[in-house]
């Protein structure tokens, strides 16, 4: 493991930084409940499309204070979404304001929304905090089934050939010639719009791994094409190997590297297919959050995007996550190509 | 040549009845029974319903079902849109143009931008302008269409300096045909942007890598030493092979256009396939979801196969083989 | 007679990462109109950037040093890269190893020559030239319109040789042009540079790394090693009374020279990397005659018979030989 992140910043600073973001956002992720000021269904409905909260070192009257505080918001005009701050009130930024699950916070009637709220009042913060829960695992989760079927598909199209390998690769292939948009459109709507959020979640990770499978099937079987020939696989299958134990022990670690590469660089196609969904309203659903449908109301409603831009800073979140994803991608390419090592 | 295209075109009948009936299966596989479920849904009249279910058989076995709408397709109907009461080759058809004119307006300012830009930045390889460029490109390639498109949207609404939505502007019918022209090109440039910018990261990196390889290649020593000038070494021998792997991959990249333009339009309310689709499957119009993605794939096709064509001509080892 | 090309004390060095490689040292040559010098040595000896230093195409990390080069009393060495451009095609035609690689696959061959003609002529006339000139290296009209994958490897090069000599330069630089083609298309491709060199009246520089097909070919001939000449003289000279031991090594090692069921010989020792090069004389590592001065010192260039040579065996080593 050293060694490897030795080698990985080495090569690429760029994928370094990444991992680390990753692994920073991954852990804001795990810890959403505790990061978060407020819980992400919370609504302070006087409080609908509020800006960002400043925080202040310094206040009105020119004092230092060494804890940073936030003043009081005051609703100038409701119907316009105006508000003020009030410099006659001023709450401290406390650790453990409201209880002792949450690290930061207020005391109320003091409010801290770091990144404004949505139309209902909600901390924007407190909601991408938990979006990430779905945005991040729903990559990793997709990658995983997608390349559990395109390494059985794949491999066994690969390895038996034959007939077998043409109606497989015919059905790659007419996969690939839908634009992925719609065909990911198309599933949805097979499928009732009515179930449960674990449910939805669970039926966003089989469509996307039902149209995903496709390109890694076609990638591991043309490893697996040119493994075949190899001489240490034809070694073993003249020592009488089974073809399971060839297929396991010799075709599969041999193309590891080129595969944790293809899949790393998959992953934003999972995320991206997650927030495209739920962006259209047809993925995640109210009232839990993901970094897609928290954009999906500025969608055509140009009144809100004029008044909070604030609403896309998880369209930011999607896009750091993205490139973090391609940049490791990339360097874990100039990793592990057997030429630099 | 010829016979090298009529090839091609065979080759792609297969994959078109193919596409038939993944399309078909993906919206009659699913749980439920889709026939009843129609004739519950209040919105679509029992006239509809009995002529559905003498066109596409609608109470036959499901196979029979999907030959009867394969004959109908043979004969351009696609059904009725239970939404809209009209015939979907009619929606499609509207949609479609303005699917095709967005695709094609961004596809070429894409290829317009980045291949000069790959070129420049391959000849300043090494220097300050490449690498930001390099990097400008690799935040490119990381925004995802919907929130270019979203970013565009906020800009135009901000500045007001380009109309947001629809093709065509109110005084449409006064206008003399040049002038809706220009309107319908207003229109289309925000949708178009976004659509550029999203893919143009990916383009420029392939130019670069590609014209850089170029550069290196005996061929190029051979016309220096012939004392050809700079702008012949360039732009004649390396520009060329510089270029043709580009139209490869065009097939490619098509598909991640087709699927980034129906996001783009329903961010920024182009009136195109996207929007079609959605408002489709949202109402659970499962004939124009269906027929839509064969359209989508349809035109994938299509373009592949002009990819091919423009290849063919473009690259002699193949044309003459 | 009026000398086609003056090579003098050329050198040559990779500026990279850290510290200068110096490449090229001390490179001296000449070859008058209607001769041939055959540049003979193994690969990565630094032939191929000898020559392309003389129409100065080096890779940008390479510089000149010192050295002059002089063709047809013109000094090449001052001259911007525009003005290159008219020396090189005009007065030098270069020839190189793989036909294959250094033609332009997507150009036909007849475009190809043409683009290379200097002076300004019409369409017609240049395609009559170009004609002309196809016959005259072996190939057809027809071949005009060929594109490069439809002509086999001898034919792409007699299209690169048409190339070369398209303007009638008077110094043609072919770098290993048989090396990739099969043994009876070489043999042809070099009898018609024998033929054209000898019609047009041309100075060859003729690279290879075979010195039997050298001595089959040429006037007079040079060995390199590690980037230095270390023999020059007459090709009779040279190839039958070898004095550096190097060229001593190369001719033994020669198939021809072995009696049947001998073993077969080669070189002790490897061609030395150019960033750590051996102390004093590069090759004395592999050398079977070396002496004590060879590890300290660098020799110069001795005259011998009709030859140079680069050996201390052959010039004022009286004085340190060991033991006097």
């Amino acid at each position: 493991m050293r060694r490897f992140w030795q080698r990985l910043w080495k090569k690429s600073k760029p994928a370094g930084v990444a991992l680390i973001v990753l692994f920073l956002l991954y852990a804001t992720a795990l810890l959403a409940n505790f990061l978060s000021p407020y819980p992400y269904e919370r609504q302070f409905r006087e409080y609908s499309l509020c800006p960002p909260t400043r925080i202040h070192f310094i206040d009105s009257q020119g004092r230092f204070h060494l804890r940073p505080f936030v003043y009081g918001i005051t609703v100038v005009n409701p119907a316009f979404k105006r508000y003020r701050e009030d410099h006659t009130r001023l709450y401290p930024i406390k650790f453990f304001a409201e209880g002792r699950r949450r690290i930061l916070g207020v005391e109320p009637p003091g409010k801290i929304f770091l990144l404004g709220t949505d139309l209902h009042g909600r901390d924007i913060f407190s909601r991408i905090l938990h979006g990430a829960r779905i945005s991040l695992s729903i990559g990793l989760i997709g990658v995983s089934i997608s390349f559990l079927l395109g390494l059985i598909i794949g491999g066994v199209s690969g390895y038996f050939g034959g007939r077998l390998d043409t109606v497989l690769m015919r059905l790659v292939e007419i996969i690939m010639t839908f634009p992925s948009f719609y065909l990911l459109l198309a599933l949805r709507a097979s499928f009732k719009p009515n179930i449960s959020s674990l449910q939805l979640y669970l039926l966003i990770v089989i469509i996307m791994s039902l149209i995903g499978w496709a390109s890694l099937a076609r990638i591991i079987r043309g490893m697996v094409l040119s493994l075949k020939e190899e001489e240490f696989v034809m070694a073993s299958r003249s020592l009488g190997l089974s073809t399971f134990r060839i297929i396991t022990r010799h075709i599969l670690p041999n193309t590891f590297s080129y595969t944790v590469t293809a899949l790393t660089l998959s992953i934003p196609g999972y995320i991206l297919g997650e927030s495209t969904l739920s962006l259209l309203g047809l993925g995640i659903q109210e009232p839990y959050p993901s970094w897609g449908n928290m954009l999906s109301i500025c969608v055509g409603n140009l009144r809100i995007l004029t008044l909070a831009p604030w609403m896309l800073t998880p369209g930011l979140c999607i896009f750091v996550t993205v490139m973090c994803f391609n940049f490791l991608g990339d360097g874990l390419r100039e990793v592990m190509d057997p030429r630099n090592w | 040549m010829r016979r090298y295209i009529v090839r091609r075109v065979l080759q792609f009948v297969p994959l078109l009845f193919g596409m038939t009936l993944l399309s078909f299966l993906i919206i009659h596989l699913a749980p439920g029974d889709y026939f009843t479920q129609l004739k519950m849904n209040p919105q679509i009249s029992p006239e509809t319903i009995a002529a559905m279910e003498r066109n596409f058989g609608l109470d036959k076995p499901v196979l029979v079902q999907y030959f009867y709408w394969v004959k109908n397709i043979l004969t351009f109907n696609l059904g009725e849109s239970f939404a809209y009461h009209v015939p979907n080759a009619f929606l499609i058809k509207e949609r479609l143009l303005n699917t095709v004119a967005l695709s094609v307006f961004s596809i070429m300012a894409t290829w317009m931008l980045a291949i000069p830009l790959g070129i420049y930045a391959a000849r300043k390889k090494g220097c300050w302008q490449e690498t930001v460029l390099s990097a400008a490109a690799y935040v490119g390639i990381s925004l995802p269409s919907f929130f270019i498109a979203m970013l565009l949207v906020f800009l135009a609404a901000r500045t007001m300096v380009l109309p947001i939505g629809g093709t065509t502007s109110i005084f449409w019918t006064g206008a003399s045909l040049w002038e809706k022209f220009v309107d319908y090109l207003r229109h289309l440039l925000l949708p178009g942007m976004a659509l550029t910018l999203a893919g143009i990261g990916s383009l420029y990196r392939l130019m670069k890598n590609n014209f850089l390889e170029a550069l290196g290649s005996p061929y190029i020593l051979t016309a220096r030493a012939k004392g050809l000038p700079p702008v012949l070494v360039l732009y004649k021998h390396a520009l060329r092979n510089a270029v043709n792997p580009m139209i490869t991959i065009f097939g490619y990249e098509l598909s991640g256009i087709l699927s980034g333009a129906a996001l783009v339009e329903i961010i920024t309310n182009w009136p195109g396939m996207g929007r079609l689709i959605l408002d489709a499957v949202l109402s659970q119009d499962l004939y124009l979801v269906m027929a839509s993605l064969l359209i989508g794939g349809f035109l994938l096709i299509l373009g592949n196969l002009i990819a091919d064509i423009l290849l063919v001509m473009a690259d002699p080892r193949i044309r003459l083989r | 007679m009026e000398k086609t090309l003056v090579v003098k004390n050329l050198a040559l060095a990779f500026h990279q990462e850290r510290r200068p490689v110096t490449i090229l040292a001390g490179v001296e040559f000449e070859i008058s109109s209607g001769e041939t010098l055959a540049l003979v040595g193994e690969s990565g000896s630094g032939k191929t950037l000898t020559a392309l230093s003389i129409v100065k195409l080096l890779p940008p990390q390479a510089r000149l040093e010192t050295g002059e080069v002089r063709l047809n009393g013109q000094s090449l060495t001052s001259l911007s890269e525009r003005e290159m451009e008219n020396i090189r095609g005009r007065q030098v035609g270069l020839v190189f190893q793989e036909p294959s690689a250094y033609l332009n696959p997507v150009f036909t061959i007849g475009n190809q020559i043409e683009e290379a003609i200097k002076s300004s002529l019409s369409r017609k006339e240049k395609k009559e030239r170009v004609a002309q000139m196809l016959a005259e290296v072996g190939l057809d009209e027809k071949h005009y319109w060929h594109y490069p994958h439809q002509l086999s490897g001898g034919m792409q090069q007699r299209a690169l040789i048409a190339m070369a000599l398209i303007n009638h330069p008077s110094l043609l630089i072919a770098d290993e042009p048989t090396t990739s083609l099969d043994v009876t298309t070489a043999v042809q491709i070099i009898s018609l540079i024998k033929t054209l060199i000898k019609k047009h009246h041309l100075a060859l520089l003729f690279i290879s790394h075979d010195i039997a097909l050298a001595h089959y070919f040429a006037d007079r001939m040079a060995v390199m090693y590690a980037g230095r000449l270390v023999e020059i003289g007459p090709t009779r000279t040279v190839f039958n009374s070898p004095r550096h031991p190097y060229t001593e090594s190369l001719i033994a090692c020669l198939p021809e020279k072995y009696k049947p069921g001998e073993k077969i010989r080669a070189i002790p020792g490897t061609v030395p990397d150019f960033a750590n090069l051996p102390s004093g004389c590069p090759f004395h590592p592999r050398c079977h005659r070396r002496m004590e001065r060879c590890f300290r010192e660098e020799p110069e260039m001795f005259p011998v018979a009709s030859a140079l040579v680069r050996c201390f065996l052959y010039g004022n080593s009286v004085a340190t030989e060991p033991g006097n």
